[in-house]
């Protein structure tokens, strides 16, 4: 080796050795670093400072450690995604919701229970009128899931507005569906507990706090068998309302959101879509008495099928079977849409 | 040994094995009758932009259908036993692929239960995965905080908290700083060697494949270029290197008269090995001509070398790999 070369392989002065001294001819004493580097000692000409090598004070140590659990099959895998976007509402370590989310689902939760507070109010005060406005009867049971103002201009849509947003459009733009489609997750398994998590939420929300509403009056109005024959089958009505409402929701949110890579765009879309179809209808409806269009509106259409699914009065002039058929071909687009823009979610580069 | 048991031995250390395996996309062949077998070990993948890398990992991640040809991966049919195979690797995007909002241990954790893992024992095995790649006192950090080589990191330990028998890193290397790209590429190492697992390296970096893999594989426009070991490859441009003293010029006419394929830069010269016969013809032509030559010895190639001289023969004309690999 020519001396250039033995040069060159020791470019620079080797760190461990590299003492400076502050005083002349300061002896290197015992002190430690600490007092050398922020000077705990008085007399500073006696300072001595050692600049710390990479060897010295390093106690990782990289070994490799071999696992041999065994692996849970499909259906644990799936009840992890479910449980990552579920749970992640409630508790740390899952899906990061934001706070708006997780504060306007607890708002609508409590606001969702307004009809319970109220039958419970004038039902315990004994005032008979002001309970049959707001105890359980048919009418009550399809406002709950259905009445448009407030809860279908103002908690269920923005809900599932703030849940989809999201919920598919993130893992293009975080790349994550990789993290999905790398491991034994097939397309469907994917989207299926996606659609499971938003809908579960939603369901919960819009479900659950009928089903509040039903037996918390059973219970504490002391209602007996009679009245809940009576009413157990309308009860069931309403909660397929909320379930045919809470998967329409959901298909046309996850449809915007596996289109998107943003969250603005598929949160905005399906409340223009809900709404923009909803004024447009009533404007036509307004102008030329004609409630047809109504069949483009999906809040329409789900409310049309409940008023005759639960027995109410019908507010649409139109056969309901239309209105069926109308979601029945809005989820089915939103579904192929969604099937067909997950499948092309990549692994290798987006 | 006999034949049967040899090809057993043989059979049981390939990772990867391909048969005339063609992927096209309408008119377009993606992968052209791939004939790859990638033993047990650390392997590179190399090929310049569409060659065909991405296509051959999502192949033998077993995410799209071959058109025709066969395939296996750790001894899984790619047509039909996708979901075993994804479960046995483990890998390493290119891209980012975290959640900006989560933290790195419940990222791995979670990844973790993607594969099948209890969320316990996931728990548990995600600590451990993320100490191994250097993110022990980060773990609990957001994932948005880190920089490029953490969440490099970050994604190894996803790849890893299972403990595959074979990790695919794509472009594990890519964005780092050359401290964060050291660490990784011994960390890569030490997967190998100690802990005796298979890797299988997409990049664009030599020295980095050189680093970590004893074995290459090189597409090119979807047919395979090379595949080997980058020992036994790099023989295929064995030169001898000789410092010259006095008539450089006449020496090197002469060598190249006497039929010897001749690369001069200034008083270096380095010459196509052609046999033992080589070192004496070159001692001899000096002698002719009264030269002194100084120093002789073998030329060590590097993977970037021998990328050339494979370019080269391809019909390619590179200055070097970056020429075809830098915008991979």
């Amino acid at each position: 080796m020519s001396e250039d070369d033995a040069a060159n392989d020791e470019p620079f002065e080797p760190v461990e050795n590299k003492i400076e001294t502050y005083g002349a001819e300061a002896p290197v004493t015992g002190q430690t670093k600490m007092q050398a580097a922020w000077s705990a000692e008085s007399d500073d000409e006696n300072t001595t400072a050692k600049v710390a090598s990479s060897k010295q004070g390093q106690i990782f140590e990289q070994i490799y450690k071999p696992w041999e659990g065994t692996l849970n099959p499909r259906w644990m895998r799936n009840w992890a995604i479910l449980r990552h976007h579920i749970l992640g509402i409630f508790k740390k370590g899952h899906r990061p919701w934001n706070i708006p989310t997780r504060l306007f689902i607890f708002f609508v939760i409590i606001a969702s229970m307004t009809d319970v507070a109220l039958a419970l109010l004038f039902g315990m005060i004994g005032e008979p009128t002001l309970y049959d406005i707001w105890g359980v009867n048919r009418d009550n049971l399809y406002g709950h899931v259905m009445g448009f103002f407030p809860r279908n201009i103002l908690y269920y849509p923005i809900v599932a507005a703030l849940l989809v947003g999201g919920i598919i459009s993130e893992d293009r733009s975080h790349g994550t569906s990789a993290l999905y489609f790398s491991r034994p997750i097939n397309r469907f398994d994917y989207t299926a507990m996606k659609f499971l998590s938003v809908g579960l939420i939603l369901l919960f929300i819009i479900n659950g706090t009928l089903a509040v509403y039903y037996f918390v009056d059973i219970l504490v109005m002391g209602k007996g068998w009679a009245w809940i024959i009576d009413t157990f089958p309308m009860f069931l009505a309403a909660f397929g309302c909320g379930i045919i409402l809470s998967f329409t929701y959901t298909s046309i949110g996850l449809a915007l959101s596996s289109i998107s890579r943003g969250r603005f765009f598929p949160a905005i879309g399906l409340i223009a879509i809900l709404m923009g179809t909803k004024s447009i209808a009533a404007i036509v409806d307004a102008l030329f008495d004609r409630s047809l269009l109504y069949i483009i509106s999906p809040y329409d259409s789900v409310a049309h099928v409940c008023q005759a699914l639960i027995g109410t009065e019908m507010t649409y002039e139109h056969p309901w079977v239309w209105s069926l058929v109308s979601i029945v071909i809005m989820n089915g687009l939103a579904l192929y849409l969604l099937a067909n823009r997950v499948s092309s979610m990549e692994v290798t580069r987006e | 040994m006999s034949p049967s048991v040899c090809v057993l031995f043989m059979v049981r250390d390939l990772i990867i094995e391909s048969t005339a395996l063609t992927k096209s996309y309408g008119p377009h062949v993606a992968l052209d009758s791939l004939d790859i077998k990638i033993e047990k070990g650390s392997t590179g993948l190399l090929g310049p932009n569409g060659a065909g890398k991405s296509t051959f990992l999502k192949t033998i991640l077993g995410l799209i259908q071959l058109t025709s040809g066969e395939g296996k991966v750790l001894g899984y049919d790619v047509r039909t036993q996708g979901n075993l195979i994804r479960q046995n690797i483990g890998y390493m995007p290119e891209y980012d692929a975290l959640n900006p909002n989560m933290d790195a241990i419940h990222q791995v954790k979670y990844s973790g239960e993607l594969i099948g893992m209890n969320p316990n024992v996931a728990l548990q095995r995600a600590h451990q995965a993320l100490d191994y790649v250097g993110l022990g006192e980060q773990r609990y950090r957001e994932v948005s905080s880190f920089s490029t080589g953490m969440k490099q990191a970050t994604k190894l330990a996803c790849a890893l908290i299972h403990d595959p028998k074979l990790i695919i890193a794509d472009e594990p290397s890519n964005g780092l700083d050359a401290k964060a790209r050291e660490f990784m590429l011994n960390t890569l190492e030490i997967t190998v060697n100690e802990g005796q697992r298979s890797v299988l390296m997409a990049s664009h970096l030599m020295d980095d494949v050189e680093k970590v893999c004893e074995n290459i594989v090189l597409l090119h426009k979807g047919k395979l270029a090379a595949q080997g070991k980058i020992e036994d490859l790099k023989a295929i441009d064995k030169e001898i290197e000789i410092h010259v003293w006095g008539s450089a010029a006449k020496m090197e006419e002469t060598l190249v008269d006497r039929g010897m394929k001749v690369r001069r830069e200034g008083r270096v010269m380095r010459i196509g090995h052609n046999g033992e016969d080589t070192y004496n013809n070159i001692l001899q032509t000096a002698a002719d001509v009264g030269t002194q030559v100084r120093r002789m010895h073998d030329h060590e190639a590097t993977l970037e070398d021998l990328f050339l001289v494979i370019m080269e023969r391809l019909g390619h004309d590179v200055k070097s790999s970056e020429d075809l690999l830098g915008g991979v």
